[in-house]
């Protein structure tokens, strides 16, 4: 089985192959060009560069949000249209677990966050399972002080991962037992996406590209914007 | 796995282009065999989903292409009736338009020609636009001067050649179809306002008002703004009038001063015939206006159908089979371009 996994939630662009053995190659990038122009080269090397051709992909596994709309959007539209061209499944997972799963081997309780903009943060709460990790609260979008709220409740310590974390450390670790797990670990990324997906693809939990849905934690602002029709092309 | 180009068969009659097209809130796909024989062509509308809000919300545009596209390639797919194995290149709208909505057909394009291994090509949406008449009358000959008239765009282009565009006229202010959503919204008519207007126009009287034809007789740029602006002010000072006869009497107005602008160029550049381009251009008086000159001029006056008018993806895989035999495919580093302009011979605009 060889899984590609592609990782657009954040500002990270994250492409990772692997299977069986594992997590084969990956290419990851933080800064630079744009999500839409840096997925699809990006595809194409980490192929290249671990010999594999595309042809050989049996599932495409992909971020499914929450995240910024931009980045999810080409992650999701490239994801569907190579699971598509190739007629194999996919498994679509929350870019939360992606952030929470490399720190599973910590008893404390972890708390993924997303800087989701406009002062908010989509975030979700898990604890260490043999074997992984388990989601103990729904991913949600909220201000910081939900989420400090939230801990304060719990009493329980906790580390916090991800670029959310990261922006608002002091608010998050004013007064209580708070860890802010290290930078490296603030972007959701595809080597945990392979992993998660190749757990998942075992169990045959997978779905057709059509069936693929985002989570869509924040509505649309529906507040319209006439102008765009002059920037657009209109019809 | 090679990247685009590697394995680009001569650009031919033979030659497929699978084409998408997702700049706005029609989600299309078609394929395109030589440029001009359309195999398939799918077009998914988004208008109800918009409609509550009278206009396109950019970020339900995205969404929905995102959940549209892939049923809607598949779709177009099939009913070529040809094997995917004969998809020659791949291409998508990559500006302008919405950003966002740009984004999801410009990825699913550069994704499938990798997958593919075959050639990737990014369109320019308004060079579409032109070529959508050449697609139903590939024989027209060249110089042409096409009316592009569009939510976002009102322009005079001379199309010399293939690739080959000059600038003749333009809106200084709104654009047509912009005049034309913005009086249906203050008529309360609904939204799209150009086919709301074009229906409520026929139980009208179109000579009950004079309303103002703008530059009419002043080089070959429009201005519509005014004319909206005369409208609403004539409502307002007459509360009884019937809204049949302000619509008749505007949308008269708007296609007058199109009309009479479009013939000049023609005569200005010694045009063989006169196109007509973009979602404005399927209101049904000007079609029987552009008649009605084809009649009186002898000049060969093309109105493809309404289907061909507006968005569509069989027009982006005639503009992509033209682009790449001339320029080649387009990197798969390139993103899309929400600002993007006709390329024109003399660099004006
Ligand atoms: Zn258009």
């Amino acid at each position: 089985m060889m899984i590609l996994g592609i990782e657009t939630a954040t500002e990270r662009v994250s492409v990772a192959i692997g299977g069986h053995e594992g997590v084969l190659g990956m290419f990851e990038v933080t800064r630079g060009r744009r999500h839409a122009e840096t997925l699809t080269p990006a595809i194409d090397f980490v192929c290249r560069q671990a010999d594999v051709t595309l042809d050989e992909i049996s599932v495409v596994a992909v971020d499914m949000e929450p995240g910024l709309f931009t980045g999810m959007r080409v992650g999701l539209a490239s994801a569907k249209a190579i699971a598509q061209a190739l007629r194999v499944p996919m498994i679509a997972i929350s870019s939360l677990d992606l952030l929470a799963y490399p720190l599973r081997r910590t008893d404390k309780v972890i708390a993924a966050v997303i800087d989701a903009r406009k002062g908010e943060i989509f975030y979700a709460l898990y604890r260490q399972v043999p074997g992984g990790i388990q989601r103990v609260s729904e991913p949600t979008a909220g201000r910081v002080d939900d989420l400090v709220a939230d801990l304060l409740a719990r009493g329980q310590e906790v580390v916090c991962v991800g670029d959310g974390a990261v922006r608002y450390h002091e608010e998050i670790a004013a007064g209580h037992r708070v860890e802010i797990a290290e930078q490296f670990f603030a972007y959701p990324s595809s080597a945990p996406l392979v992993q998660l997906a190749h757990a998942k693809a075992l169990r045959e939990e997978w779905v057709n590209p059509w069936e693929v849905e985002a989570l869509y934690l924040r509505k649309p602002d529906a507040e319209i914007n006439w102008s765009t029709r002059n920037d657009g092309a209109g019809s | 796995m090679s990247t685009t180009g590697k394995h680009l068969r001569p650009v031919d009659a033979s030659t497929v282009v699978l084409a998408i097209e997702t700049s706005c809130d029609e989600t299309a796909a078609s394929l395109v065999m030589g440029g001009v024989d359309v195999l398939s062509s799918v077009v998914s509308s988004q208008i109800d989903l918009h409609a509550q809000y009278g206009g396109v919300v950019p970020e339900i545009a995205g969404r929905a292409h995102l959940d549209l596209l892939n049923p809607v390639v598949a779709r177009a797919i099939v009913e070529s009736g040809v094997d995917e194995t004969r998809i020659d290149a791949v291409a998508a709208t990559h500006g302008p338009g919405l950003i966002g909505a740009l984004l999801v057909g410009v990825s699913a394009a550069k994704s499938l020609a990798l997958t593919w291994d075959v050639p990737y090509v990014g369109v320019n949406h308004l060079e579409a636009h032109l070529y959508a008449g050449l697609l139903e009358k590939p024989e027209l000959e060249l110089p042409l001067v096409v009316l592009l008239v569009s939510g976002g765009h009102t322009m005079l282009i001379e199309m010399r050649n293939h690739g080959e565009y000059r600038l003749l006229g333009r809106t200084i202010d709104d654009a047509a179809g912009e005049a034309f959503d913005k009086v249906a919204r203050f008529l309360d008519l609904g939204y799209p306002g150009g086919p709301a207007v074009d229906t409520i126009a026929r139980e009208g009287d179109a000579n009950a008002i004079d309303f103002p034809r703008a530059m009419r007789n002043d080089g070959l740029d429009f201005s519509f703004s005014g004319l909206k602006t005369s409208v609403i002010n004539f409502v307002r000072k007459n509360p009884a009038v019937r809204t049949a006869d302000v619509a008749a009497s505007f949308q008269t107005a708007v296609v007058d001063v199109l009309v009479h602008k479009a013939r000049r160029a023609a005569e200005q550049v010694g045009a063989k015939g006169v196109v007509l381009g973009g979602g404005g251009t399927a209101n049904s008086l000007m079609r029987e206006r552009f008649s009605a000159m084809a009649a009186a001029d002898g000049r060969r006056v093309l109105l493809p159908s309404r289907a061909m008018c507006t968005d569509n993806a069989a027009m982006i895989g005639a503009a992509a089979w033209y682009r790449l035999r001339s320029d080649g495919p387009t990197a798969l580093d390139t993103g899309a371009f929400p600002n993007l302009r006709l390329p024109l011979m003399d660099g004006s605009w």
